[in-house]
């Protein structure tokens, strides 16, 4: 090669570093252990605040805070090459400025032995997106044909101001509805006082809280709706009809706005897309992702207030048994059978998933640990006495439940769902049909 | 000629030697010398730092260090130490571990960060030798 080419080739590989180097996207390419082989600026930039021990030689280790799953994930990814995840996003602290960040996490599997991570800080991206839904709910509010709607002014507290026409029209309240709480509206397990507070909390911090769900006239009657609480005064800033209203206002500076739509005529339509993409397709109750994105929210509400939240892990005895015995159709149905035993057990602020094959999971706001032992034990006993009726009539189940308790060493939804899980093993390894909390999973040995 | 000068990367009060030396100068030492302007544009680039980037000085002096050269500085662990102490009015001479990412090659330094209360100019010094 002569001196000129040399030189060229040198002159392309310089630009070639200096490319990866400005490259505005986080690259690293490690073994299939995690040690990082090749890293650019980017990756490093928003791996260094992470990283617990300040080196950057294990990929997984300096994820290991805010994505501590990241090992198994690659190991349960069973294909010989592809994408693991895509597009993950990652919650991350944000240093000493303490603003939380919010990462794009993509993990290659590139063969058996190296794989290709790439991160991004999303965080603005995030929020833009929110202001863009903000704006969404609000076409969406206005333009979407609706039975009928109620504009009702709160005070500060989350309580009924002034009584106007609207109000009978849909819930057929009087003028007594006045200095009542906005959960006036709601069936009596649907929300707690707790619960009104974070909605307020959540319309003051992000603009809006939107809920959908069953609401309740004054007559005990129920009707399908949603409702929308805002605070007055960025309502008046976003919105023409909102301004009109909040000016009739008496509480404009601290108040809330809440609109109840009747969306009854809706229902179907409506009710069918959003059932598609949260409940599980064989029990009807909430899917794995509708979990994650309930428990997400509860644990930030309990890092603002701290307040009492426990999470039951529950694992049908024997199912693999059941299910070589008698066949799927019969296995499909006990699952069924526990599934509707949840729903006649816990209330309707519980979040109550199916998250594995034979393997339930229900968030309780507000239970402490005993609380939630006495939810559990009443659960396990409920599915022990009633059989499930099936086609090849009645099959005696039996479930095991593990209890996991918030507090401040668990990070995460996985670490709460993992300490759950381990509580589960104990109640298994006990034999079955049974409660286990955290302080007997420890007991038991092995 | 005498261009050879014997400064220590640890040794106290580097800043004004440091400002000392022309660019020749800086190119005898034997740590990194990155140095900038309030503005964060890379005015000094050492021999050593350009050869173990694996960039020459001219594709980074007149550049934005955090945002084209060395973007994994860019958090509040090096680039906003810089910005909070000159918004102080204070002087920065801190040294910390980290990792740069030299030829995306992880590897561990000493990064010093420099910089006198009110001055135009600051350095971030590097030192491989652990």
């Amino acid at each position: 090669m002569d001196v000129d080419a040399q030189d060229d080739l040198a002159q392309e590989h310089e630009a070639l570093i200096q490319f990866v180097y400005m490259a505005p996207a986080g690259l690293v390419q490690a073994r299939s252990d995690g040690e990082i082989v090749m890293i650019n600026p980017v990756a490093a930039q928003l791996m260094m605040p992470l990283s617990h021990d300040g080196s950057l030689s294990n990929l997984f280790t300096a994820l290991e805070e805010i994505a501590p799953d990241l090992r198994s994930r690659l190991a349960a990814f069973a294909a010989s090459q592809g994408m693991v995840c895509d597009g993950l996003h990652l919650p991350a602290p944000g240093g000493a400025k303490g603003e939380r960040r919010l990462f794009s996490f993509s993990l290659i599997k590139l063969d058996d032995s190296r794989i290709m991570a790439m991160l991004q800080d999303v965080t603005w991206q995030a929020r833009r997106e929110r202001l863009l839904r903000h704006q969404e709910v609000w076409l969406h509010a206005i333009l979407t044909g609706v039975t009928d709607y109620a504009l009702i002014s709160l005070d500060a507290q989350g309580c009924v101001t002034e009584w106007n026409e609207s109000i009978g029209r849909v819930t057929g309240h009087g003028d007594d509805v006045v200095g009542r709480s906005l959960a006036v509206f709601y069936p009596e397990d649907a929300i707690t006082p707790e619960r009104v507070q974070d909605r307020l909390h959540e319309a003051e911090h992000s603009g809006w809280s939107l809920d959908d769900g069953w609401r309740l006239r004054a007559d005990g009657g129920r009707f399908w709706g949603s409702a929308m609480i805002a605070p007055q005064r960025a309502l008046a800033a976003d919105n023409p009809l909102a301004a009109a209203l909040a000016a009739d206002a008496d509480a404009a500076e601290t108040g809330y706005c809440l609109i109840v739509r009747d969306m009854s005529a809706h229902r179907d339509t409506t009710e069918d897309a959003r059932r598609a993409a949260v409940c599980d397709h064989l029990t009807g109750i909430g899917n794995r992702r509708a979990f994650f994105d309930a428990a997400e929210a509860e644990l930030r509400r309990w890092r603002r207030l701290s307040r009492p939240l426990s999470l039951l892990v529950i694992d049908a005895d024997h199912f693999k048994t059941t299910n070589d015995t008698h066949g799927h159709p019969v296995g499909d149905a006990v699952l069924r059978h526990i599934a509707h035993l949840m729903g006649a057990t816990f209330r309707q602020i519980d979040v109550v998933a199916r998250i594995g094959g034979d393997e339930f999971a229900v968030l309780l706001p507000a239970a402490d640990l005993a609380s939630a032992q006495g939810i559990a034990e009443r659960f396990r006993g409920a599915v022990e006495t009633q059989p499930a009726q099936t086609d090849a009539g009645p099959v005696r189940c039996t479930v095991s439940i593990g209890i996991a308790t918030m507090d401040e060493a668990t990070a995460d939804v996985d670490a709460l769902l993992k300490r759950a899980d381990e509580a589960l093993y104990a109640a298994k390894h006990l034999g079955r049909n049974r409660v286990c909390g955290p302080a007997m999973s420890v007991a038991e040995p092995g | 000629m005498n261009t050879h000068v014997t400064l220590e990367f640890s040794q106290p009060e580097l800043l004004d030697p440091l400002l000392a030396l022309s660019a020749a100068e800086l190119d005898t030492l034997e740590f990194g010398v990155i140095g900038i302007g309030a503005d964060t544009v890379v005015r000094d680039y050492n021999a050593l730092e350009a050869k173990l980037a694996g960039l020459s000085k001219e594709r980074v002096i007149g550049h934005p260090l955090f945002t084209v050269v060395a973007p994994c500085m860019n958090n509040f662990m090096v680039a906003q130490r810089f910005e909070d102490t000159a918004a102080a009015g204070q002087a920065l001479d801190l040294t910390l571990d980290y990792v740069l990412t030299l030829r995306m090659r992880p590897v561990k330094v000493k990064l010093r960060l420099l910089a006198g209360a009110g001055a135009e100019r600051r350095f971030v010094l590097v030192n491989r030798k652990l």
